[in-house]
């Protein structure tokens, strides 16, 4: 039987770019990836990579769809599946932070003094709700597709739970950061049943420590 | 109303249930021959007494019968069976060798499509410890496997021995500790890496602990990782795994045996080796298992213990995915005769010499 492809998820966006070029560096067939228009599997000899929302790429590689996959850090701990993060690829930094209106300063903490309990609009229940336990502040979680900023500024919460890269989005919305929550970089995942039956994924995850080891942590 | 089933649960069908049957008869045939007897226990259990052995999780269904008693679907079946031993058998000399095929039932969210009710067939390895009681567990797993006609799989094995002295030996801090495990549970290796240069913890013994999580092979792999924690004293579990892997590789034909720490990432009740089955083709484990010689203990007996559990679903996948098609199911012949009495005779006849015979009639 002729070896299947190997099965890689790819995510769209802001990775996209500096994860194409790391897997032409790691020595993979990247023909036609670079711009794949609308095709959603770029099929090459040995390899078919899987273009992905960042989300979905937990999703492909737990269920199987792929053998392995990249995204970042943030949307594993959102996604909580069971997949192996094997390599820090350091690329595509971003921070979640706690963040408020400038001018609802201190209207927070007043509002938990009084009612034990504070409101806050996120995309990232999960990632919020483990920051505040770790913290032991109850919160009543308010979960938001998209514009988080507006939560606080038309008082539906008290605080956001939102992803930046530099802050510029949130300066220009009058939100200061009130604390970090985690910080997150682009990462290397597996099946764990690929990882233990097809010896490519072990050797592309050591080819990419490889070639991660020393990298400085960028934005994408 | 649609006459549904809850979500994750669903009917089987005749074709699915005569292979299913096939399938658990003929790992139940390798249980057998190997000395294990079968056991049945109750499909609810009391929480608190599944409890003793440390908190659940993923046990939704959980309920009050008309005498106030909290009541748990069970999750698995090493506790019930751990249970039964301390209770049941208490007054027996072990070892026991107990095997079982039922129901277990669990959670996931409802958007991550997984059943939560799968079938188990497996074993427990009461009473004794050692390479050869963990060598005879992992045997039995391979001859299981193999008897569903699986060919191509993997077993994956480590020990929690060796993390656990490293663990020890690096920190006294428990918070880093707990994080350590759960970075393994969680099969975080980027956070293992993170965490074996944190200032909490000696760095000799922590960044050998993110070296382990990355030690994965054959034979060879034993000297990798005596290599790196024979300095340290933290070989605990080692020699013991090592002589059950060389007696496994000795006694099996098909499927694969190899070392990979990064595997101790199921439940927290495992004390020794630690192991989970793959095949092509299918996500998730075909079969996980381990020594577990803590939890007897917990229900008052202290015994040593091993076992494994067998996902009939997975295994399933697996063969479907190795080009295995159900067996058919149907009957071979249909017996018609004007005659009633004439009719019933001839298919008996039939039925006495081993054919499979339906009735003809009108509808």
């Amino acid at each position: 039987m002729a070896e299947r492809n190997l099965k890689i998820a790819v995510p769209k966006g802001s990775l996209f770019k500096d994860t194409v070029r790391l897997l032409t560096e790691a020595g993979l067939d990247t023909t036609g990836l670079e711009n794949p228009g609308r095709h959603l599997i770029i099929s090459n000899p040995g390899v078919d990579f899987i273009i992905v929302r960042p989300t979905d790429a937990p999703v492909f590689t737990t269920y199987g769809g792929a053998d392995c996959g990249i995204c970042g850090k943030d949307t594993l701990v959102e996604a909580n599946l069971d997949v192996l993060e094997m390599v820090d690829l350091k690329y595509g930094y971003c921070r979640f932070v706690v963040a408020e209106p400038e001018a609802n300063a201190g209207k927070a903490e007043e509002s938990y003094e009084r009612l034990g309990v504070l409101r806050v609009a996120t995309k990232y229940p999960r990632i919020t709700r483990s920051y505040y336990e770790s913290k032991g502040v109850q919160v009543d979680i308010i979960k938001m597709h998209g514009n988080i900023e507006l939560g606080p500024i038309v008082g539906m919460a008290d605080r956001i739970v939102d992803i930046t890269a530099t802050g510029t989005t949130l300066r220009e919305n009058h939100l200061r950061v009130v604390s970090e929550v985690l910080g997150s970089t682009a990462r290397f995942i597996a099946n764990p049943a690929s990882i233990r039956t097809d010896q490519r994924v072990i050797e592309l995850a050591a080819k990419l420590e490889e070639l991660t080891r020393d990298a400085e942590v960028t934005m994408s | 109303m649609i006459p549904k089933t809850p979500r994750g649960f669903r009917d089987v069908l005749p074709t699915e249930a005569a292979w299913r049957l096939s399938i658990k008869g003929a790992i139940n045939e390798r249980f057998k021959l190997w000395g294990y007897l079968p056991v049945e226990t109750p499909a609810v259990e009391l929480l608190g007494v599944l409890e003793m052995d440390g908190e659940l999780s993923n046990t939704p269904f959980r309920f009050f019968d008309s005498d106030n008693n909290l009541l748990v679907l069970r999750p698995d079946m090493t506790l019930p069976v751990a249970r039964m031993t301390a209770l049941r058998l208490a007054n027996q000399e072990g070892p026991f060798r107990l095997c079982y095929a039922q129901h277990v039932f669990t959670e996931n969210d409802s958007t991550y499509g997984q059943d939560r009710q799968v079938m188990q067939a497996g074993i427990e390895f009461i009473g004794r410890h050692g390479a050869v009681a963990d060598a005879e567990v992992l045997c039995l797993l391979f001859e299981a496997l193999e008897a569903t006609g699986l060919e191509d799989f993997t077993v994956a094995i480590g020990t929690v021995g060796v993390l656990n002295a490293l663990v020890n030996e690096a920190s006294d801090d428990e918070a880093w500790k707990s994080e350590v495990f759960a970075a393994f549970h969680g099969s975080d290796l980027v956070a293992v890496d993170r965490l074996a240069s944190d200032n909490r913890a000696k760095p000799i013994y922590a960044q050998t602990i993110s070296k382990l999580a990355r030690i994965r092979g054959g034979e060879e792999a034993f000297d990798a990782c005596r290599e790196l924690v024979a300095p340290l004293g933290c070989e605990d579990g080692l020699d013991d795994l090592q002589r059950a892997y060389d007696l496994v590789t000795e006694n099996t034909e098909t499927g694969k045996l190899m070392v990979d720490f990064s595997i101790i990432s199921s439940f927290d009740y495992y004390t020794g080796m630690v192991f989970r089955a793959f095949a092509p083709g299918v996500p998730a484990a075909l079969a996980s298992g381990g020594r577990y010689d803590g939890t007897l203990e917990s229900f008052g007996r202290k015994e040593p213990a091993a076992g494994f559990a067998i996902v009939i679903e997975q295994v399933m996948q697996a063969l479907e995915a190795q080009g295995v098609r159900p067996p058919h199911v149907g009957p071979e012949q249909e017996v018609s005769d004007k005659d009633a009495s004439a009719m019933f005779a001839k298919a008996k006849e039939l039925r006495n010499a081993g054919k499979r015979v339906v009735l003809g009639g009108e509808k």
